[in-house]
């Protein structure tokens, strides 16, 4: 498939080999995720709405939430290490990337107020505040 | 070699759930190997009561459909290394399961479980029919309502059709200020229209509520009364004679001052 996007003021040829353009397969679901329904998508989901628990989302790629996500969630469903989980408010009963499966500790309840991010760092699952493009100018995500 | 029990009622909300995990997890405190098997394909709930919910990977129809082994989608429990739970899956229906691999699933866990507990979803549809597959023993649980002891009678003529001779009755939430007021039906009542042995009587209790939302079990509770009754129940069902006990007696002051000078 052409790629069809168009980018310009990046500077001289940055749009030929722009990293933080990715064209891949995505799916955009305009809804909130209730218990007992899920998503299986093979390339990334961006969830407009929350996921409550008993919910799943499955994804080969990254998985975005824009709401709460209260459920379980698998981003790189099919091995890849560099997906990325990310939520407004990320509380999931379960979260899996790649082949690793983590779960929130048994007598813990940090309830962050802003939009937080899962991925994995050297080898374990990491959460951490999503920094927002201005803070994160120059910096690899 | 184990034994296979069903905890069903028909009616939905009187405490299957609840008496399903109280009755695993005290056994388990007794020592014994307990599998709980919740058998409520998508609308499961009994990881939740006795807070697995984050550690389930596989279910049960994941082992049924060969997805997994048996031993991976067994979950221990916390507390007791004696107690596991086979979840039920969420996001599939109950005709995802059929009676002949409930059966092989129970006849499996038999060997290696002392008690397997079966916690079945409300209804008398393929999902009770899956639930009482397998099972060897029924235990019908109601509350003191007309609705749920007419369900429950109609559960245990299913349960006779299906060879489960001799379900054992929990009564569920009585309230015994109400029985006496003439408000509720009382035990004798409901004894009187199922005609079958008693289990156990759980009181109306907070606790209940308290420990299910944190994912505890009641049982543990050494002050709660619906805790001292579901230990009852789990001495009975490990075959000692126990009393019902008395919920009449008053733990008001006066009538315990009442009862010492002999006017009570």
């Amino acid at each position: 498939m052409a790629n069809s996007y168009s980018v310009s003021g990046f500077g001289q040829d940055m749009a030929a080999d722009l990293d933080d353009l990715v064209d891949e397969k995505t799916i955009l679901v305009q809804r909130t995720l209730r218990s007992g329904q899920s998503i299986y998508y093979d390339g990334n989901v961006v969830i407009l709405g929350d996921v409550n628990p008993g919910a799943e989302v499955t994804a080969k790629g990254n998985v975005i939430v824009m709401g709460s996500l209260r459920g379980v969630v698998h981003a790189g469903a099919g091995g890849d290490e560099n997906a990325v989980v990310m939520a407004f408010h990320l509380q999931p009963t379960q979260l899996r990337i790649a082949n690793h499966i983590t779960r929130p500790p048994d007598n813990e309840t940090v309830e962050a107020d802003y939009p937080e991010m899962a991925r994995i760092k050297g080898g374990v699952v990491t959460i951490e505040f999503f920094q927002t493009a201005g803070e994160r100018q120059g910096k690899n995500i | 070699m184990g034994e296979v029990i069903v905890v069903t009622s028909g009616k939905g909300g009187v405490g299957k759930t609840t008496s399903t995990a109280n009755m695993g997890t005290g056994l388990a405190a007794m020592g014994y190997k307990v599998a709980l098997i919740d058998t409520d394909i998508g609308l499961r709930n009994l990881d939740v009561v006795l807070g697995l919910e984050n550690r389930i990977v596989f279910d049960i129809v994941d082992v049924v459909n060969g997805n997994c082994r048996l031993r991976q989608a067994l979950i221990k429990d916390k507390r007791f290394d004696g107690l596991h739970l086979l979840p039920a899956a969420q996001t599939k229906d109950k005709t995802a399961v059929t009676p002949d691999q409930m059966r092989d699933l129970c006849a499996e866990l038999k060997n290696e479980f002392d008690y397997v507990i079966i916690d079945c979803p409300a209804g008398i549809e393929q999902g009770f029919r899956n639930a009482i597959a397998g099972a060897e023993k029924a235990v019908v649980v109601t509350t003191p309502e007309v609705s749920a002891v007419r369900d429950a009678d109609r559960i245990i003529g299913l349960l006779e059709a299906a060879e489960l001779r001799e379900p054992k009755l929990i009564i569920n939430r009585l309230r015994p200020k109400m029985v006496k007021q003439g408000d509720m039906m009382g035990i004798d009542d409901i004894i009187d229209i199922l005609a079958v042995d008693l289990l156990g009587i759980i009181p109306e209790d907070e606790m209940i509520v308290i420990t299910t939302n944190r994912g505890e079990a009641v049982v543990l509770d050494q002050h709660s009364r619906s805790g001292q009754a579901y230990r009852n129940i789990v001495r009975r069902i490990l075959g000692e004679e126990v009393p019902i006990i008395n919920l009449d007696e008053s733990t008001g002051f006066f009538k315990k001052i009442k009862k010492i000078i002999g006017l009570g």
